[in-house]
Order: structure tokens, then C-alpha cells, then sequence
């Protein structure tokens, strides 16, 4: 089978201007959890935070664990992006937009958590630190200020990381739209013409992004599991939670993205693009990322068992056979014994496969986050105040209108930008499927490339 | 002379009768919760006796001990709070500034002794019950963490009425709510760098504890441990 | 002024006239001049006096200035006066020493209920049905003085009835006053756990029918028999003090202390050697005791010959050595092993300075006045006092006028409320027509079989005095509301606590918030009114004017106010916060014991009875045993949020009520922490929450008492059960006291955590009982 340049710029950019009755419908679904949220918040404001199921030993619970579970769901893109672009495989091609798009909403969503989860919501720009009549910077000491830096830095990086691909993209919408449509995307597109200059400078600036988002990727996780691991809380204090919290980030964001291509390539048609290679080679990253993330949990249990503190095996014990064992063993079997079988099988790892497993390992992980959170601070270090913590229908309301929320903004996405890179699909139709500065042909109109030829090669299987 | 201020608590003469808690209660202005609040852990209480069973009938054992904010030295609470709500005073205590706190509770989690209180709900005096309340204290409402002062409000008039007067503070001039409650005297309250205040001398007693002391948060609460049995008997 | 503007001016003011007349009368002002002379933000120590319990600790008040809602004459707003901020105990008190407990810190919250009674009510539904109008004191008072009137004029003073919770000050000087000048029969004092069986007792060992005192800062040894005297039994705070001395106040000496208890209370968790014995055979256990030490001639000299003392004259076989109390014979009924028994007789004549006491459940036994007495032979026997008296003694009565030691033990407190329930449902001639509630709420507090409830509603006509709706309170037909305690002119007369004779009195801390009248200037009030005897006997318009006609006598005496002139001894007495002799001297308090000399001696010895329980074992296998506890006694202070919101220090429950349960028991029928219950007696049953206890012997079940209340305000009402509700009428033989730990009862499994609502403090979450790590 053939595709053209024409075909990948009709396919590509059709959902832009077409809209489907199931498109509504899943936009009317996202935006009523996103109200049923915005209720729930603001019940919570009203009547005070009580309405959740917090209480003195658990401070936290829902709301922490949506925060690191949505901010361990941003390493999907961007960091796995920016890998793929810096060591040149080009298979990416058709994932990296999808992905970069997680990220950066899964950003929002996870950096808005914290706003809304203190006590006093209406203060929360008191962790910024402005010149201000109470003459106090933030406390840079503290993890939480550290989170605002590293979240808002990530935030910043990966949307630049997004918009940077995407100004071709704009153009080629601006040259085929009309009206108010043509105006946005003139502005979005920033006068792209498609020169070779600016080729190169995109080429430049990407790959700036790509090296300097790695880093800040690594740390925005890390930085988040100190604001566990600073503290002195048994099964908190320990040195693996950096590489484990990245890991557990980067496992949950494949697993993620292989959720969202699965569901795209579903409803937007895009067999064409979102091929069983590209879930053959993320489900192989799944399958190492739950290798590594068994590992991970595996060193940091077997350290505290075999350590025998006491403090620690409180929660220890809390975790694998009381209270918390049904869900313990829940996430194991979520993110490993599930599915590590279907990852490791050449036959399984299929469309529907890597689908399975990830959707396994997303609600797997979930709980990962609620059970290093929740077993730890209702068994601290005197049994006395030891207790135990249940959401309440406030807290289940806003964690279901997180998923609604990033729903709405990838649905809204996709009526905005193409959800696949269309030039990037187009250098992929070059033989050589190099760089695009090598590049230029003579046809050249609009977005400087005019591509023809057959389907990439290097697309095995 | 600068004050560092610590609290000795005599296991050995406690009954666990629970005075300092009201006491507390009652001069610190903090609410009650009601039934319900109490069953999903909403109690706050700044001074709690914990008490710990050991053995089984016949032969049981119980030990009381009242766990109150410890404020340490190191303490874990303020490093974490973003807003400098928990910070260090030039006395060492750890204090908690209820208008900068934004109430991320982060300070709560990292305490590990759970001592402090969080205000779930704006906290509720039912009329005429608010003419009870303290006006040296302020009444903290929803969303703000609060925690045992040491009675700062005590200190700080004590001091306050000693400069006025152009004198030192004298031991035992002044004691926090929960002390002067205590009918055994198992809290004993003074300046720990007054080498011959009372709190100083049972503070170096050999039957001294920190609670937790291993976590390095270097407390200003003393535990003096409970004599042995045998000690009962040697007259 | 000009025509134009005087136009405009008046123009405006009309309509602002007519605006503020428009308002909502609640939103009207009312500001008056500060009635105290307070400085706002400064604040004012003042003197007044703990009403809580018995024990009368003194108090000082923090009383600070500031804005007060109020209703004066129908209309709502805002005054400026003293408002009371904190209690503390009165340093001067020689009681309680400048310490308080957490029930009278709670005291506060007395004054600033908000289920305060605020005005005179009057019944205006059905007896019971909790409906009440609001009437003027004028009208409150007339009804009230009517009612008496048309009992005098018919000739039928005699069925005028008083019911109130035992005092011991002027207060009950005055209502006995006026109930006998009235033509009245004697007040009926009730409460629960009214220690008739330990006065008695020690009437009969020491001469004294009265509670004692004991001086555990001197003591070496302390072995205790079920009195929780940490917690709530006699006068804690004071004995708190003394333990406290006990344990650590002399360098080098560490008191030991032994509780002989079926049920840990708290006292019992502070001990050093907790030891349980069957109930009921305290006494026996005491006698095994006492037999070691006589058979092996351990006892200190200094105690005097054993044979000779007037304690152990009142035990069968004292003299002979009590040759049937062999440890053995001991261990067998007592279940306490003979070594320990060898063991404690050594170590308390080995120890310096040991006393025995006695209190709570046995005593509240069918065979409680053979344990107390058994005890005090022991104390007797152990308490040598070396040279400054026994640690157990007895404060002496103040010199007052109108007071001094009872000669005779008075009635139980139970058997006067049973005979006044009988006369009622007998219907005779001359049971009571009229009766007047004070501060007792025995349809709460006495036990349902007493038919106590079914007896006041055959009154016709009930006063209370009260300041909450209460389950008795609840029938009456005219409510005078008093005063909170610390609006008042209050006064007691410790019976124990300090070696000291103490009379604690103040006048009023603050003012009045509420439309409310002191019971006392009433009482007085009306029998200026009703004139003859009355008016004689009862010669004062207000309270304070008997008060200090009662004391003025004492300037005479050597005690805590010098005073050159009445006025100046008076005003002394007021900001002291009462009187007190001048501290016993050394030697003086051993001679507070009598010899043996009083026509009690003569009685014959009491020998040993077995306890009896209502209700055979087979059917009902366990034991019950309520208890009170510090922060509700007998369920007068439920009503208090603070209380409510203390964890039991034991169980750490909040907000409930719950029943102790040994693992054990748990575990053989099939309950866990936090089920429901269901505890049958003969009597009745009740469900209550499960809580498993260590502290507890196997076939025993303990209760708290003070919970449980139908009808007693927002923060009492519907919480847990009332353990007194399912006790059999037994009394104790001798006394006819409520023996209220001789009821069996049998236990079963009727629901799980979501019915039995318990919260728990420690665990904080309730519903999610906290599994064990396994060991």
C-alpha cells in the first residue's frame, strides 16, 4: 500500500476539520467530570477540606497520589520523545506528538493538585516567590517549593518541546484553512514559510530541547519522590525513591501513551500511521520498564525486610497483609505478573497486547502511589496515633475528573493540532528518512519539503 | 541571657489523668469535634497521654505517656513547610505562624511524633461556648495547621512583665497550661539554660529519654523513665 | 439655627427614627457601662470553688473583660462583662494545692453551656414531653411560693419533698433549715456512689463516719482495694498530689504502690503490682493478709498492740490471730496466690510507712462492709505512721456553729431514695404532693428497678432548680433555673483531702449571663415571704449574708485569715477563697483516730460473708462491674464537650460508651473490638460496644457509667448506654447501700462495628480495627 504526502496531510489533518458524533459525545462525557470536579472543588472550599477523607495521621491520600501518579504519567512523552530523537530511531515519527501532548497536560493537571489539595486553596500562590508586602521568600528548603521549580521548569520545557514540532504543523493548517481558523494558526505558526533557515533553526532548537528536557525530566521525578523521602517517616526515608519514582514515572507514561495511540489509532483512524511496529517497540520499553520497576520495589522491600526495624515493618506489614494487602497484591499483579508474560511474548505483543498490559500497569501504578503514601503515614512511628484513611465521594469525584480533564485537553487537542507530526511523516516517505535538512527538493511550496516516493523501509515486520 | 525552653515529663509520677489535656484545651482555644469528626481521626488535641498495654491478664501493664509537640532542635517539621509557617524562634521553639500556613500539611506528615492538629472544618463554638475563649490565643480557622506553643502566650507575658520590670525571669515564675494543671507534677516546665532551674536539674536525671532520640530531631521534651520494680522496695 | 436646616435635621432624624424602629430587634443594641471593674485585655485571678464532684477543690478564676451576647428583658444584645476564660485550682486551698482535674477545668463549660436553662420555664404539654413556656420571675416566684403556701394553709407541710445530691456546707444548712421550719421531712440526698458502706466502716474501725484522707506523700507502701484514688474516688486531685510526692518527691525513696482489683482503672495502671482477686473477697484477701502478718508477728511496733485496736476489734477472730484467713484457705477463695500474699505482708511491714485503703466496687457488695472493715483492720495493723501519724487519717471538722462531725453514720443514700419511691407508689397518705429537684438526677442514676421514674410521676408538682433539662428535670413542672457555680456564692466543706478542716467559699467570679436566680437567695427569699418559722430560722435576704454569719465565729479560731475586725476577716475569707486551720502539727493527726471508747465497740464483730450476686452464674456467667469514671462521675458532667472529647485513658473512647471484655472472652464468643454487644442482666439489658482489654479478668465485664442519657442536652444525649440501667435492686446487707458491683450478667454478639459506633482515639479510625503485627 501506498501513502502519499497528499494522503498523510488529508489523513492527518482531517480531524481537524471534521468532527464526529462520538467526538462530541466523548467531549460532552470529559467536560461533565471536568464540572462534577470543579463542583467538587468547590464544595471543598466552601464547607473546608474536611469533606475529604484526610485525617490525623493521613494528611495525605487521594490528593498526593493523583499528583504523583499524573506527574509520573508526563515522563510518557517528552522524555521518551527527546530519547527517541537524540538517538535518531525513526520510528518515532508518528508516537512523538501523541506523547509530548501527555506530558504536557498531564503537567497541568498533576502541578493544579496541589493547588487544589491545601487547606487554604485561595493562598497557593504563596509558594511563588514575587516581591510581596509579607516581605518572606518561600522556603527553599522544603521539597514542596522544590516540586513548584522542578514542575513549573518541566511544564515550560515540554510545552516548547510540543510547540517547537508543531510550528510546520500550524502552517500547513493555516495554508489549508480559512477565516478566523486561518488567523489563529498564522499567529500559532509564527510566519513559517519553510525556509531553509528556519529548517535549520527548528532542527537547532530541537535538539537543544531534546538534551535539556532529559535532565529536567529525570529530576521533576526525582524531586517528587523527595517530597516522600526527605522526611523521616518509615518507608519514606529511603535513597532508592529517586530511581524508583523515575522509573515507576517513565513505566506509567508508556503505558500511558500506548493507551492514547491505541484509542487514537481507533477513533481517528490512523491504522495507517499508529502501526503494530510502534506497539511492538513501546511494549518492549513497557516490558523493560516493568522489569526494572520489579526490580526496584523488589531491592526496596527486600532492604526493609531484611533490615527489620520495626517502624518500618509496620508498614510493611501493612502493605503485604493487612489492611493494604488486597490492593498490594492488586499492583503486583497489575504491573508484572499481567503484564510482563504478555510484553515478553512476540504473539502477545500486539495492538490489543500492549493495550491490556498498559491498561493493567496504569491502574497498577495508581495504586503504587497510593500505597507508598497512604501505608507509610497511617503507621508511623507511634502506634498510639496510628490509623487508617477512606476517600469520600469529594475525593473520588475529583480523581475521576482528573482522567475527565485530560480527556477534554488531548480530545481539544486534536481539533487543534494534528495528532500525528505531518512533516515528520512526510520526511519518514524519503528513502533516506534522514534529516530534514538534507532534504530540499526542487518542488518545494509550502512547508519546504514536497515528498514522494514509496512508504519508508525501515519500517520492519 | 537568652531562653531555651523545655519541658520534663516524670513517667514515674504521671497518672495519666488527663488534666493537662483540658487544661490545654482550654487556655490554647482548641475546638471539639464532635462524634463524628472523632471517628475518622479529626481529634485534636495538642497534649495527648498515650498509653501502651504490655502482658496479658493477669499480669498486665500499662504505661501512660503524654506525647506533645517535642520541639525539636532539628525538628522535621520546619524544614518541609514552604511557606515558613513552621519555623525556629530565637528560643527554640518550633513555632507555627497560623497566617503564613497554607495548610499542605506536609509539616504534619513529616512530624514523627503526630502531634500536630489540623483544622479540617472551621472549628465551632456553639454559642454562648465562644465566651470561653482565650483572647491571648488567636482561634485558628479551616485549612490551618496548628500544634503545642509551649504556651508562647505565657512566655511571651512573662518576659514581657520581667523586662517591664527590669529583672530576669525567675524559675517556676510562669509554667504552661498542661504543668500548672499537673497535680503529680509529672510536667515540669523551665529554661534549660538555667543551670539551676528544676527543668535543667530532672532534665540531666539518669532516668532521662527522648522520645524518638534516635531520629536525631533533638527534642526539648525530657521523658524521665518509670523506676524499676525492684526500686519499690529498698525503702 | 436656621428654619431650612432645622428642617433638613429633623427631616433626617425622623427617618432614621423610623429606620431603627424598622430593624430586626435582634439586631438591636444594648451596651452598658462594664459592670466590673476590669481593665480590657488584663486579666483577674478570682476565687471560687469546684462543684463537680465532692471533693470541693478551690478554684481561681481567670476572668478577663469582653463582649458578651446576652437577653435582658426580652431583648437581645451585646454587654460588656467579666467572662470567666480558664480555671485553675486555688493555690492557697490546702486541698487541692493549686492543681485541678479535667472534669473541674471543665467546669467552665458549665457556665457557658449552650444548653443552659437561661429563664424561668413553665411545663406547658404533657409531663415529660419536654415542652416549656418561658415566664417571668415574677410570675416563676409566685407560683412557686403559692404552691407552698396551699400546702401550709392545708396542714400538709409533711408532703413537701426535697431532692438533691448530698452537700456538705451552708447550702444544705439552709435547705434543711427551711424543709424543717417548713414542716418538711428531712431532704432525700441521693447519688449513686454515695460511700454510705466506707463511712460506716470507718465510723466503726476509727471512730470517724467519714471519708479519709490520706497522706500518700508520706508513704512507703500504699496497697489499694479497688479505690481508684487517681481517678475518681474520693478526693483525686488531692491524693494525685500525694502520689506524685509518693513516687518521686524525696530523693532516694520510691513509694511502692499495690492495687488489688478485678478491673484495671487507672490508679490500678499506675501500680507497681496489679493484682486481681475474685470480687467481693477483698475483704477475705486483706484477712489473708493480715493473718501473715499476725501469725508472724511482723507488724512495727509503733503500731500498737494488734490485739488492742479498735479496727480489728470489729473482726471475728481478730484476736486470735484469724486462724480461719490461713493463705491458703485465702487463695482458694480469692483466686490470689498464697506467696504473693506472704510476699506483700513482708514487704508492707518491711516498708517504712504502709497503709491499706478501700474504695469502689467492694464496698459495693451485699458483704461490703465486712471488706471495708477487713481493710481498715489491715490499715490498722500496716499503717505504724512513724512519727508523724498514720498515712490514713481523717480531717477534722471545721468549727463552725452549724456543722461538725456526724455522731452516726448517716443513712444510705439509696435506701432514702427507695423508701421515697416506695411511699409514692404505695399511694399512702402523706406521701409526697410537692417535690423540689436540686442538682440529683436519679431517673438517670438509679437503677430502673428502684421504679423511681414511676414514682415522680405521681407528684403533682415538681420544682427543679436545675440548669439543664435532665432526664429528672425533664418531668418537672416549674423550672427556677440556678445560677452556674461560678456566678454564685459558693461554699464546702471538704471531707477529706487535706488534714486541715477547710471551708472553701467565694462569692460570684462573674456575673450572671443568663436570666437565671441562685437557688439559695430564692429559697431564702421565699421563706422571708412565707413569714413565721421560716423567716425566724432563715433570718437573710441573700446568701452571702448567711455565709458570713456562719463564718464570723472562726475569726476567733487560729486558722488562714487574721483579722482584727469582722469586715476585714470577712473580705479576707472572700478573696482567700474560704478558711482553713492552721496546718495539724506533728502527732496531731494520729490522735484524729478514736480509740476504741464509743458505743460502737460494743457492737459485736462482724464476721466473714460470702458476696452475693443477683442472678445464678449458670445463667448469667459473668461478673458486672460499673465504674465512674474522671470525666462524667455519675453523668452529671456528659453534658461537657470537653469531657466528652477526652479519651478514656484506658480504652482511648471518645464519644461512647463501651464495655471491657477480655480477649479471651472476645475470642470464646466470637467478639471483636468495636462489635455491639448486648449485656443481659435480671434486671434488663442494654448494647454497648465492645472493647477488648488486657486489664480485665476473664468472667468480668466493666462499664463506665455516665453515658447512656436520654435526655440531657446536644452532647450527652444518644451516646452508648447506662450501665446503671441493668443493675438488680441488691443492697449491701448491713447498710442498705446500692450494692452496684453485684449484679451477674451474660454477654453476647448482636452486631459489628457499623452498629456499634465506638470511637477509639488510639487508632484513631474507628470501623477499621487495627490488626496486630505478627510476633
Amino acid at each position: 500500500m501506498q501513502i502519499t504526502a497528499e494522503q498523510i496531510e488529508k489523513d492527518l489533518l482531517r480531524p481537524i476539520f471534521k468532527t464526529g458524533r462520538k467526538y462530541l459525545v466523548a467531549v460532552g462525557l470529559a467536560t461533565s467530570l471536568v464540572l462534577a470536579g470543579m463542583a467538587a472543588f468547590g464544595y471543598q472550599v466552601y464547607t473546608g477540606i474536611g469533606v475529604w477523607g484526610i485525617n490525623s495521621p493521613v494528611f495525605w491520600a487521594f490528593d498526593i497520589t493523583n499528583f504523583v501518579f499524573w506527574i509520573g504519567i508526563s515522563h510518557a512523552g517528552t522524555l521518551i520523545s527527546a530519547i527517541l530523537r537524540l538517538t535518531n530511531a525513526t520510528w518515532r515519527r508518528p508516537v512523538t506528538r501523541c506523547a509530548e501532548a501527555i506530558t504536557v497536560f498531564s503537567l497541568l493537571i498533576g502541578g493544579l493538585i496541589p493547588l487544589c489539595h491545601i487547606g487554604r486553596p485561595w493562598l497557593g500562590y504563596w509558594m511563588i516567590p514575587y516581591p510581596s508586602q509579607r516581605g518572606i521568600w518561600p522556603n527553599f528548603r522544603s521539597p514542596l517549593e522544590w516540586d513548584f521549580f522542578a514542575i513549573a521548569t518541566y511544564l515550560i520545557g515540554s510545552t516548547t518541546f510540543l510547540y517547537l514540532p508543531a510550528i510546520p504543523d500550524f502552517a500547513a493548517v493555516r495554508d489549508a484553512a480559512k477565516g478566523l481558523r486561518k488567523r489563529i494558526y498564522s499567529i500559532l505558526s509564527l510566519g513559517w514559510q519553510g525556509t531553509p533557515r528556519q529548517w535549520q533553526r527548528l532542527e537547532i532548537a530541537m535538539h537543544i530541547m531534546a538534551i535539556a528536557i532529559v535532565p529536567v525530566a529525570v529530576s521533576v521525578h526525582t524531586i517528587v519522590s523527595w517530597d516522600f523521602a526527605m522526611t523521616l517517616i518509615p518507608m519514606w526515608h529511603t535513597t532508592i525513591f529517586g530511581p524508583y519514582f523515575v522509573v515507576g514515572a517513565i513505566f506509567s507514561g508508556v503505558a500511558a501513551l500506548i493507551l492514547a495511540m491505541a484509542l487514537l489509532r481507533r477513533f481517528l483512524h490512523l491504522e495507517e500511521y499508529l502501526k503494530p511496529l510502534h506497539f511492538n517497540n513501546l511494549g518492549k520499553l513497557l516490558l523493560t520498564m516493568s522489569l526494572l520497576w520489579f526490580y526496584c520495589i523488589f531491592a526496596e522491600f527486600l532492604t526493609t525486610w531484611y533490615g527489620n526495624t520495626p517502624s518500618e515493618m509496620a508498614v510493611f506489614w501493612e502493605n503485604v497483609r493487612h489492611n493494604f494487602a488486597p490492593l498490594f497484591w492488586t499492583m503486583v499483579v497489575c504491573n508484572f505478573v499481567i503484564p510482563v508474560p504478555i510484553l515478553a511474548m512476540k504473539k502477545l505483543r500486539t495492538v490489543t497486547g500492549t493495550a491490556i498490559a498498559s491498561c493493567t500497569i496504569v491502574i497498577g501504578m495508581w495504586i503504587e502511589r497510593f500505597l507508598i503514601i497512604v501505608p507509610a503515614l497511617d503507621h508511623k512511628f507511634l502506634p498510639y496515633s496510628w490509623g487508617t484513611y477512606r476517600p469520600t465521594l469529594v475525593e473520588d469525584i475529583l480523581m475521576a475528573s482528573t482522567f475527565g480533564f485530560m480527556t477534554l485537553l488531548y480530545l481539544s487537542f486534536t481539533k487543534f493540532v494534528p495528532m500525528i507530526s505531518v512533516w515528520e511523516m512526510k520526511v519518514g516517505l524519503q528513502p533516506r528518512g534522514g534529516g530534514i535538512l538534507t532534504t530540499e527538493a526542487p518542488g518545494e511550496k509550502r512547508h519546504g519539503l514536497v515528498l514522494e516516493g514509496p512508504l519508508p523501509t525501515d519500517v520492519e515486520e | 541571657m537568652s531562653h531555651k525552653w523545655g519541658l520534663v515529663v516524670d513517667l514515674d509520677r504521671c497518672t495519666g489523668c488527663e488534666a493537662c489535656v483540658v487544661a490545654c484545651h482550654a487556655e490554647n482555644n482548641i475546638p471539639t469535634v464532635g462524634k463524628d469528626q472523632a471517628a475518622i481521626g479529626r481529634t485534636m488535641q495538642w497534649i495527648r497521654v498515650e498509653r501502651t498495654w504490655e502482658g496479658d491478664f493477669p499480669n498486665p501493664k500499662v504505661r501512660f505517656q503524654p506525647v506533645l509537640c517535642q520541639q525539636c532542635d532539628a525538628a522535621p517539621c520546619e524544614a518541609v513547610c514552604p511557606t515558613y509557617a513552621s519555623y525556629h524562634t530565637e528560643e527554640g521553639l518550633n513555632g507555627q505562624a497560623y497566617n503564613r500556613c497554607i495548610g499542605t500539611r506536609f509539616c504534619a506528615n513529616a512530624c514523627p511524633y503526630t502531634v500536630r492538629s489540623f483544622n479540617f472544618y472551621n472549628p465551632q463554638w456553639q454559642k454562648p461556648l465562644n465566651l470561653q475563649l482565650n483572647p491571648d490565643v488567636s482561634v485558628r480557622s479551616v485549612g490551618i495547621m496548628e500544634k503545642c506553643t509551649f504556651c508562647v502566650q505565657r512566655i511571651k507575658s512573662a518576659e514581657i512583665q520581667a523586662e517591664a520590670e527590669k529583672r530576669d525571669l525567675k524559675d517556676g515564675e510562669f509554667t504552661t497550661a498542661c504543668a500548672q494543671s499537673c497535680a503529680s507534677k509529672a510536667l515540669v516546665f523551665g529554661d534549660l539554660n538555667d543551670p539551676h532551674s528544676e527543668v535543667s536539674r530532672l532534665a540531666s536525671s539518669s532516668r532521662a529519654t527522648k522520645l524518638l532520640g534516635e531520629l536525631g530531631t533533638k527534642p526539648n521534651v525530657t521523658y524521665l523513665e518509670r523506676g524499676a520494680w525492684q526500686d519499690a522496695n529498698n525503702g | 439655627m436656621e428654619r431650612r436646616n432645622f428642617i433638613k435635621i429633623s427631616a433626617l432624624t425622623g427617618v432614621a427614627a423610623t429606620l431603627d424602629a424598622c430593624r430586626a430587634p435582634d439586631k438591636q443594641l444594648i451596651r452598658f457601662i462594664p459592670e466590673d471593674n476590669l481593665i480590657p485585655g488584663i486579666a483577674v485571678w478570682k476565687p471560687s470553688l469546684c462543684t463537680l464532684c465532692s471533693a470541693g477543690c478551690g478554684l481561681q478564676v481567670r476572668v478577663m473583660q469582653g463582649d458578651a451576647e446576652v437577653v435582658r428583658h426580652g431583648k437581645q444584645g451585646v454587654i460588656k462583662m467579666g467572662l470567666a476564660k480558664k480555671l485553675e485550682g486555688s493555690p492557697q486551698n490546702p486541698v487541692n494545692a493549686g492543681k485541678l482535674c479535667a472534669r473541674g477545668q471543665a467546669g467552665l463549660q458549665v457556665l457557658y453551656h449552650p444548653d443552659r436553662i437561661t429563664k424561668p420555664i413553665k411545663r406547658s404539654g404533657a409531663r415529660g414531653a419536654g415542652q416549656f413556656q418561658v415566664i417571668s420571675w415574677d410570675d416563676a416566684v409566685k407560683e412557686l411560693t403559692s404552691h407552698l403556701t396551699a400546702l401550709q394553709a392545708s396542714k400538709s407541710a409533711n408532703v413537701l419533698a426535697f431532692l438533691g445530691r448530698p452537700l456538705r456546707g451552708q447550702r444544705r444548712e439552709l435547705i434543711e433549715k427551711f424543709l424543717k421550719a417548713f414542716g418538711a421531712p428531712p431532704a432525700v440526698w441521693y447519688e449513686p456512689f454515695d460511700e454510705a458502706v466506707l463511712r460506716q466502716a470507718n465510723f466503726l474501725s476509727f471512730g470517724h463516719a467519714m471519708l479519709p484522707t490520706l497522706d500518700l506523700a508520706r508513704a512507703d507502701y500504699v496497697i489499694s482495694f479497688g479505690a481508684d484514688f487517681l481517678g475518681a474516688w474520693n478526693s483525686p486531685v488531692a491524693q494525685s498530689i500525694g502520689y506524685g510526692e509518693m513516687r518521686r518527691g524525696r530523693p532516694g525513696r520510691r513509694g511502692k504502690f499495690v492495687q488489688i482489683e478485678p478491673r484495671m482503672s487507672q490508679t490500678g495502671a499506675n501500680a507497681d503490682e496489679w493484682i486481681a482477686c475474685k470480687p467481693g473477697t477483698e475483704g477475705v484477701l486483706a484477712l489473708g493478709i493480715a493473718h501473715v502478718i499476725l501469725s508472724q508477728k511482723l507488724a512495727p511496733q509503733s503500731a500498737g498492740t494488734p490485739a488492742a485496736s479498735r479496727a480489728g476489734s470489729q473482726i471475728a477472730g481478730w484476736s486470735a490471730g484469724l486462724p480461719e484467713f490461713t493463705p491458703e484457705a485465702v487463695e482458694e477463695q480469692t483466686g490470689v496466690s498464697s506467696a504473693v500474699m506472704m510476699r506483700l505482708a513482708h514487704e508492707m511491714t518491711l516498708s517504712g510507712s504502709a497503709a491499706a485503703v478501700v474504695g469502689g466496687a467492694p464496698l459495693a457488695q451485699t458483704n461490703g462492709l465486712f471488706n471495708a472493715l477487713a481493710v481498715n483492720a489491715l490499715e490498722s495493723l500496716v499503717d505504724a505512721g512513724r512519727d508523724e501519724g498514720p498515712i490514713l487519717g481523717f480531717t477534722p471538722e471545721p468549727p463552725l456553729s452549724n456543722a461538725g462531725e456526724p455522731a452516726a453514720p448517716a443513712q444510705a443514700s439509696f435506701a432514702g431514695l427507695n423508701s421515697f419511691a416506695q411511699s409514692l407508689l404505695d399511694g399512702k397518705a402523706g406521701a409526697p404532693q410537692m417535690l423540689m429537684l436540686y442538682e440529683a438526677n436519679p431517673i438517670f442514676t438509679a437503677p430502673p428497678a428502684t421504679k423511681i421514674r414511676e414514682a415522680i410521676a405521681k407528684i403533682p408538682t415538681i420544682v427543679s432548680f436545675g440548669s439543664f433539662i435532665d432526664e429528672t428535670s425533664a418531668q418537672a413542672d416549674l423550672i427556677l433555673p440556678d445560677n452556674a457555680p461560678l456566678e454564685s456564692w459558693v461554699d464546702s466543706v471538704p471531707e477529706s483531702g487535706s488534714f486541715q478542716s477547710v471551708i472553701s467559699l467565694a462569692p460570684p467570679a462573674v456575673s450572671p449571663l443568663h436570666e437565671t436566680r441562685p437557688m439559695t437567695d430564692l429559697l431564702l427569699g421565699v421563706a422571708q415571704q412565707l413569714g413565721g418559722d421560716l423567716a425566724r430560722v432563715l433570718p437573710f435576704t441573700t446568701f452571702d449574708a448567711m455565709l458570713k454569719a456562719a463564718l464570723l465565729p472562726l475569726r476567733a479560731q487560729s486558722g488562714s485569715v487574721t483579722a482584727t475586725t469582722d469586715d476585714d476577716f470577712w473580705q479576707s475569707v472572700q478573696t482567700q477563697g474560704g478558711w482553713w486551720s492552721a496546718p495539724a502539727a506533728a502527732g496531731l493527726k494520729s490522735a484524729a483516730r478514736k480509740p476504741a471508747a464509743t458505743p460502737a465497740d460494743k457492737q459485736a464483730p462482724t464476721a466473714l460473708t460470702a458476696p452475693e450476686f443477683a442472678g445464678s452464674a449458670a445463667d448469667f456467667p459473668f461478673y458486672f462491674q460499673p465504674y465512674v469514671t474522671p470525666s462524667f462521675g455519675d453523668g452529671s458532667t456528659a453534658n461537657l464537650p470537653w469531657m466528652q472529647e477526652l479519651p478514656d485513658v484506658l480504652t482511648t473512647a471518645m464519644w461512647s460508651s463501651w464495655v471491657e471484655i477480655h480477649p479471651r472472652t472476645g475470642e470464646k464468643l466470637g467478639i471483636q473490638q468495636g462489635d455491639l454487644v448486648e449485656i443481659a442482666s435480671q434486671a434488663g439489658s442494654l448494647r454497648v460496644p465492645a472493647v477488648l482489654s488486657p486489664g480485665i479478668a476473664p468472667d468480668l465485664l466493666a462499664m463506665p457509667v455516665g453515658q447512656g442519657h436520654e435526655n440531657f442536652g446536644r452532647f450527652a444525649s444518644g451516646h452508648g448506654a447506662n450501665p446503671l440501667s441493668i443493675l438488680a435492686p441488691v443492697v449491701e446487707h448491713t447498710t442498705g447501700s446500692l450494692a452496684w458491683a453485684a449484679t451477674r450478667v451474660k454477654l453476647a454478639r448482636v452486631g459489628g462495628p457499623e452498629q456499634a459506633k465506638l470511637v477509639l482515639f488510639a487508632g484513631r479510625m474507628s470501623g477499621f480495627p487495627h490488626e496486630e503485627e505478627p510476633r
